[in-house]
């Protein structure tokens, strides 16, 4: 059991390692043309700015072959060269079915498991050479087409459906119940179906002329990436040098307010990294809500100050989301290594 | 001698395959003991092991594209030729090893 798991890990740290470029490409290109553009109220302005945009577009296509690549090299970690294609079709469907990282990195291991079964099936020598050019490509290939679009697509549309007409209901009840979901939520999957029902949430109440559900998810959105990277900073042992660099890369992606900066440390160590953002965010969105923080542009983080109510509160429930979430990932990490350490002493 | 091998064509379906079946065969009329990695579409077949690797005296490589993995042969000697010389003249790259 224990080595089923340590081998999931390598397979999904194979995937991260090679997405990781794709992350860093993808968010700061984005992160740097919003924060050159305009800031309005419906989200930075990108009209007069022909050039921001072009950035924005590559960096958006970055971003977008992220999924495909976490999937299909999670896939080939598992299964080799015939494991690609599934992976990459699964990570891709993942993006269009709104399943985000974690319908990837699901896509990735399950491509990879079944074109390994397809690997051991026994066929004669003659069929042979077609099983890996023909064969395991269409076989496995429909099937993670039918898993992502059919068995997780439709019931994540209509969970997102559901848990925004739930939210709808609650907006009417107490505020800080409401914000402490939304920053967990914002913080759950970052950028994935539960990130994004929640952030339209906040962006369709902007429209209803109530900005302190965008203010709480303002802050939410930027503490995951600030925290990990913070975290980076203060307890350097922790962290491999590809995860530093990934650390700062994070920090400028959350100054920005794109939350997929931390997906790099939630794929590698999620038992401890999701929920350590979800606790930090979920703070950071209740803090906000309380000092009736509003944001007036569907976007979040430091960069959206300028169209800020409360500025001084909405600094604080960002420092305070980071600082928590810093120093949960570093506890949950070094206690992780403790008891890793004593038990290689034991054996 | 003890031989490790890599073979690994474009498609990988026949001609990676009969490369590695060649390797062997050959290898063994010269007496020398060889085992054959294939990096075929089927992925890495018949994988070297670290141990294989480290007792080696040499590798070949008989390819046509980029060897996957390369690192792990960091430290031994490799020969690298064209996969179509292992299909044609596995002769001469073993009586070149003589020398």
């Amino acid at each position: 059991m224990i080595e089923l798991l340590k081998s999931l890990r390598q397979h999904l740290l194979t995937g991260v390692s090679f997405a990781i470029p794709f992350i860093a490409c993808g968010g700061i290109l984005i992160a740097a043309a919003i924060a050159f553009a305009p800031m309005t109220p419906t989200g930075p302005d990108f009209t007069q700015a022909p050039r921001l945009r072009l950035v924005l577009d590559i960096g958006t296509a970055a971003l977008t072959l992220m999924l495909p690549v976490l999937a299909g090299y999670i896939s080939y970690s598992v299964a080799g060269k015939p494991g690609l294609l599934p992976g990459f079709l699964g990570g891709y469907l993942s993006g269009q079915v709104k399943a985000g990282f974690l319908g990837a990195m699901l896509a990735g291991l399950v491509a990879g498991y079944v074109v390994q079964g397809l690997k051991k099936v026994p066929v004669s020598k003659y069929l042979r050479p077609i099983m890996p050019i023909l064969v395991i490509p269409i076989v496995s290939g429909a099937f993670i087409g039918v898993l992502m679009i059919k068995v997780l697509g439709v019931p994540i549309a209509l969970l997102m459906q559901n848990v925004s007409r739930g939210l709808v209901s609650m907006s009417t009840g107490n505020n800080i119940v409401l914000a402490l979901i939304l920053g967990a939520m914002i913080a759950f999957d970052m950028g994935g179906p539960v990130n994004k029902t929640a952030f339209f949430f906040g962006a369709a109440m902007i429209r209803e002329g109530n900005y302190q559900i965008m203010g709480a998810c303002a802050a939410a959105i930027c503490t995951p990436p600030l925290g990990m990277g913070l975290a980076t900073l203060i307890r350097k042992r922790l962290w491999s040098n590809e995860e530093r660099e990934a650390g700062l890369a994070a920090i400028a992606m959350g100054l920005i307010g794109i939350t997929e900066g931390a997906i790099p440390f939630a794929a590698s160590d999620p038992i401890r990294v999701i929920p350590s953002i979800v606790i930090g965010s979920a703070v950071a969105s209740a803090i906000a809500m309380a000092a009736q923080v509003g944001d007036h542009a569907p976007h979040g983080g430091p960069i959206v100050l300028p169209v800020v109510d409360h500025r001084v509160a909405y600094v604080l429930a960002i420092l305070a989301g980071t600082v928590l979430t810093a120093s949960l990932v570093v506890l949950l990490k070094t206690r992780n290594n403790k008891v890793a350490a004593r038990k290689t002493e034991a054996a | 001698m003890k031989i490790v091998a890599v073979t690994a064509c474009p498609t990988g379906i026949a001609h990676t395959y009969m490369a590695a079946a060649r390797l062997e065969k050959i290898a063994k009329n010269f007496g020398h003991e060889i085992k054959v990695e294939t990096q075929g579409a089927m992925g890495i077949e018949n994988r070297l092991t670290e141990n294989d690797i480290r007792q080696a005296h040499i590798a070949i490589f008989a390819v046509d594209i980029e060897v996957e993995e390369r690192e792990r042969f960091n430290g031994v000697k490799v020969i690298q030729v064209p996969l179509q010389e292992a299909l044609k003249n596995p002769e001469n790259i073993f009586s070149k090893l003589q020398h």
